[in-house]
């Protein structure tokens, strides 16, 4: 009876229903796995948004909601780079806002009472499980196998190479990019399998939504082009490659120049000439194409392709000479940098300053992939071994990302969604052969001998299947055991490396319990305390979208980093002595100068361990007035100690960090435990800013720029005259006890 | 102050009689000699050109050319010091503004090194005028030490701003006839050769195993870290202190050449095992044969992974996951 109802349920068109639901009930899961997983941190600290540029975006956001579109359109932000302000609403990106604040709007219509920082925090999350399904799709276009779909999207969800940048509160670009990566990919396979000008507007609509919140859709702009060059050039011209490229073309450029951050770069950009260069092509082939039908011989056909590649080459050419006059922008810097890797370091160093852009050495690829990134190889010998037009466009995303992903650390984010494709088709057609129950019998082996008499290469033998249960049990274990690890591996990475909100940091105090060290927002809320509402604070770049997002004070800098200039002059003061900072502080504004010194607790991502960046980018400005090489000593390090170089020693940066700091240790003793060094005995002494706030541990620490002095006197001198005063006084008092 | 700076002139105008030729004079002297390329000085000359007064700006530079010191950095910039000076002497300049450009080679000129107290070449001094509209009071020379691999342009701009604003001869690198030359016959012979072996070639341009094959082994490279070994220059093995090599780097942030090399090849083993599961194993009609070849594939898959993740242990130490033979 029971073995009945088991055939009815999974034979037939019930079957067929059931295989559906179940197919669903696994998306789902897997769906909630995926969101479950990036929970970690709301879990451990609190809905808290995390690191730099999250801050701005939510600041964007809250702005939006509160504003409305129109005006986050026109947003003139005067409390960012001042005195210069940003003209944010056309210098950012907008889709990452407009979604969390339709969302937002959705939810309150529903009279559902969400706070929109809520929505911020979990978007991530929730578009990772999107994301998986969107994996789904992509995969189901790859391959036959029922598997393979549903391996790929389980992948995707809990990968850590994703993970990294889309735990809850994470709120960045790239938390909705990647969806919108992998589903304008789907949607371009679509429309290249079935020539059809729905599935390419489609993929243009996604497009244009891509373009709209991440700068890396650059990525699609040239790798579409790409597919369809290599499969010109693999003589696969069809007449659904030009429909699906034509439209997808005409309509994502036009959706992309809508935004006005993107506005003309579309046909002014060498980023972006490929794809035009692609379209002409295109046109020239399907016009040979339509021509050749009409010519009866072989000279005319002959002379035809030349006509073709002519007329191609001058385009080419034409294309070159417009760049070179300059009516066409050369690459972009950040674009050319991964061609050129040494491109960077000697012409942009803001650039080539950032943690994320260093290249990547093997063990990151480990980590954040696992077993996938083994799998990733034989899933590409798959594709070579079926090679239809959508198995071209995987090979080539993997080899092009993987080279991105080796340049740098962040674009493993591009690559992770390939891995996940590739691997799960290698994956699949294991287990597709392994987990049969039933053996192969001689008919089988005969009707597959007579089904595969076409099939190629190393399909050239019929597939027969496994024969022993014994081969069956070894194979499936133990891949079931590395999915195992793979699982155990993406909880462990997540849970330890990429859940902390760096807002908040965590540590275990020595007898194990957790402590939770929260300088920077005890610091940001001081500032929001305690100083007037438009007092500005100067820092160093990286901390500029944080204040800005959560001490609400205006900034001279901050993550957007569009003005190098203004960027070197906060480098300029931070690196000089007091008497050519000061003129700079007062010069724009400046009230209060935040640094971040990791020496009491051993923090190692403070200011000092970043200020040699200061210093490269003040020089690249003033050549003459900030070196380098000042900072190092006669043997060319790079010390805070004793022996530190006077230029050093007498930096504001130095200066602000170390300030009082030999008070809390005996006198002597003072360390410095993120460079392991023993301090000079003597605090450095500051004439023109004065201690306002030091947080707990030390890691932040704020100073009050003076005004001028009230006599006209020197800084320093007034403060030599009241050093001076008080010992005189001191000195009175005694004479009078005697 | 004004006495004193006359008494200053007047002694080193004095002084500048005692000791050398007018500055005029000697600046004709080595503009004749050097006939645009930088001049070869010895301590002599080198003293001769930089002490007393002078109304010309002198740019010397110090290197160390012979192999013996192992200067790579002098001989390199040797043909970009050429390439500065002869631009400056054949361009338009302001009137009255001189430039001499010189070479001391150590061989040469110990002695001033040792007057420099230089440890270290190349190193560019810079002296400026005493006498003459563009004088300036100090004649300390200005010094340019090399940090890293320069060009011409990075050294032209830094003693352009040594030298009084005013347009300046632009930097002109030579046109090299003889590689425009070379590549267009290149050009065109790899033309000719392509349409002669076109034919032959054909069948290997359309070989998909040479495609999967290239592009395999570029997404094993990638993967495996080669960029960074290109970008950051790491060493392709190092000792472990005990004479031995070191064949892992320790540290999350750091590998080696070799090391890379042993990833990419456990991944290249781990991916040909997983192909031979999913692809030949199952073609095979012999059930004995079968079974051996699922328990080689799938055995080798095992114990390569188990390794790749010791070795990965031994790179991050914290890392809690192994299987059983490593």
């Amino acid at each position: 009876m029971a073995k009945s109802s088991l055939d009815l349920l999974l034979k037939g068109s019930s079957g067929q229903n059931t295989r559906g639901l179940l197919r669903i009930v696994i998306l789902l899961t897997i769906a909630a796995a995926a969101v479950a997983s990036r929970l970690f941190s709301v879990i451990r600290f609190e809905s808290i948004i995390h690191e730099f540029d999250p801050w701005f975006n939510f600041r964007a956001t809250k702005y939006l909601v509160e504003n409305g579109f129109y005006s986050f359109w026109d947003w003139f932000d005067d409390r960012t780079w001042h005195p210069l302000g940003r003209v944010t609403g056309g210098t950012l990106y907008p889709g990452l806002m407009v979604t969390s604040g339709v969302i937002y709007h959705i939810l309150r219509f529903l009279t559902i009472p969400v706070d929109i920082r809520n929505v911020c925090v979990l978007l991530a999350p929730g578009f990772s499980g999107l994301t998986a399904l969107a994996m789904y799709l992509l995969t189901c276009e790859m391959s036959t196998s029922p598997s393979a779909g549903l391996l790929a999207a389980a992948f995707m969800g809990i990968t850590p190479g994703y993970i990294s940048r889309s735990v809850a509160g994470s709120y960045d670009n790239e938390a909705i990019a990647i969806f919108l990566l992998v589903f304008t990919f789907y949607l371009w396979i679509k429309a290249v399998k079935n020539g059809s000008i729905m599935w390419g507007a489609l993929a243009a609509l996604f497009y244009g939504y891509m373009v709209s919140a991440w700068g890396g859709y650059v990525f699609i702009t040239n790798l579409i082009p790409l597919h369809v060059f290599v499969l010109l050039c693999m003589g696969r011209y069809s007449s659904r490659t030009y429909i699906a490229y034509t439209t997808w073309y005409a309509l994502g450029t036009l959706g992309s120049m809508q935004i006005p951050f993107v506005g003309f770069l579309p046909i002014r950009n060498s980023d972006h000439m490929a794809a035009l260069g692609v379209f002409g092509l295109l046109q020239l082939v399907a016009f040979a194409e339509f021509v050749r039908g009409f010519l009866p011989g072989k000279q005319f056909q002959k002379l035809l392709t030349s006509m073709v590649l002519l007329t191609f080459g001058l385009g080419f050419a034409g294309l070159v000479l417009l760049t070179v006059s300059g009516v066409i922008a050369p690459w972009s810097g950040r674009f050319y940098s991964l061609w050129d890797t040494g491109y960077a370091k000697i012409h942009i160093p803001i650039i080539a300053s950032v943690s994320e852009h260093q290249p990547t050495a093997w063990p990151a690829f480990f980590f954040d992939l696992n077993f996938l990134i083994w799998l990733f190889p034989a899933g590409v010998f798959l594709c070579f071994q079926k090679l239809k037009d959508e198995h071209v466009f995987v090979i080539i995303y993997a080899v092009l990302s993987s080279y991105f992903a080796g340049v740098m650390v962040r674009l493993m984010l591009t690559l992770t969604p390939v891995v996940c494709v590739a691997a799960a088709l290698a994956l699949s057609a294991v287990l597709d052969h392994f987990l049969v129950l039933s053996k192969p019998s001689p008919e089988s082996q005969a009707k597959a001998n007579a089904v595969d008499a076409k099939s190629y290469q190393g399909m050239k033998s019929p597939i027969v299947g496994i024969y022993s249960h014994f081969s069956k049990a070894f194979v499936s274990g133990s891949m079931t055991l590395y999915l195992l690890i793979f699982v155990a591996h993406c909880t462990w990475v997540t849970s330890n490396a990429y859940s902390s909100p760096s807002v908040v940091l965590a540590s275990r105090a020595p007898d194990g319990s957790q402590m939770i060290i929260d300088d920077y927002r005890e610091a940001y809320y001081w500032l929001r305390q305690n100083t007037p509402d438009n007092a500005k604070i100067m820092s160093w770049w990286d901390y500029g979208y944080q204040i800005g997002g959560m001490a609400d004070r205006p900034t001279l800098v901050d993550n957007n980093t569009w003005n190098n200039t203004h960027i070197a002059t906060v480098g300029k003061a931070m690196s000089s002595r007091e008497e050519v900072s000061y003129p700079i502080l007062r010069q724009h504004d400046v009230d209060y100068v935040l640094v971040v010194f990791g020496g009491l607790l051993g923090y190692s991502g403070d200011d000092l361990n970043k200020f040699l960046w200061m210093v490269r980018i003040a020089e690249g400005i003033w050549p003459d007035e900030v070196k380098e090489r000042d900072f190092f000593t006669a043997r060319g390090e790079y010390r805070v100690d004793e022996e530190a170089t006077p230029t050093m020693k007498n930096s504001l940066m130095y200066k602000m960090s170390y300030y009082n700091y030999q008070s809390l240790f005996p006198s002597g003793q003072a360390v410095d435990r993120v460079r392991g060094v023993r301090l000079p005995a003597e605090s450095p002494q500051l004439n023109t800013l004065e201690e306002a706030f030091t947080s707990e541990n030390w890691i932040i620490r704020i100073f009050k720029v003076k005004d001028l002095d009230n006599l006209g006197r020197e800084h320093s001198n007034a403060v030599a005259f009241d050093k001076g005063l008080k010992r005189k006084r001191a000195s009175k008092e005694r004479a009078l006890a005697f | 102050m004004k006495p004193w700076n006359t008494l200053f002139l007047l002694f080193s105008l004095l002084s500048g009689v005692i000791a050398a030729k007018p500055s005029a004079d000697r600046f004709q002297k080595y503009q004749a000699i050097s006939r645009s390329s930088p001049i070869d000085l010895d301590s002599a000359a080198f003293e001769e050109l930089t002490t007393g007064p002078r109304d010309y700006y002198a740019a010397v530079i110090l290197t160390a050319m012979d192999s013996r010191y192992g200067c790579l950095m002098c001989r390199e910039f040797e043909a970009e010091w050429h390439l500065i000076s002869r631009s400056w002497n054949k361009g338009s300049k302001p009137d009255g503004l001189k430039v001499v450009f010189g070479t001391v080679d150590f061989d040469q000129g110990k002695s001033v090194f040792q007057k420099y107290m230089l440890q270290t070449a190349p190193v560019l001094l810079m002296f400026p005028p005493t006498v003459g509209p563009f004088a300036k009071l100090e004649a300390d020379p200005a010094r340019f030490d090399f940090t890293g691999p320069m060009n011409a342009d990075q050294l032209y701009s830094w003693i352009s701003r040594h030298l009084p604003d005013g347009p300046k001869p632009p930097l002109v690198r030579p046109v090299n006839y003889m590689r425009i030359v070379s590549g267009i016959t290149i050009l065109l012979g790899t033309i000719t050769l392509f349409t002669v072996i076109y034919p032959y070639v054909l069948p290997i341009i359309q070989n998909r195993n040479i495609w999967a094959a290239i592009s395999l082994i570029a997404i094993l490279l990638f993967t495996s870290g080669q960029m960074f070994n290109h970008i950051r220059k790491v060493p392709y093995v190092a000792g472990n202190g005990q004479g031995g090599v070191s064949y892992f780097a320790g540290g999350f942030q750091n590998q080696f050449g070799l090391e890379t090399q042993i990833v990419a090849a456990i991944y290249a083993v781990l991916s040909f095992s997983t192909i031979a599961l999913a692809i030949k194993v199952p073609r095979m009609e012999d059930a004995k044969g079968q079974q051996l070849a699922v328990l080689i594939w799938g055995g080798v898959l095992f114990g390569t992974y188990s390794m790749l993740l010791s070795v990965f242990k031994f790179k991050n130490g914290g890392y809690p996951f192994y299987l059983p033979p490593f």
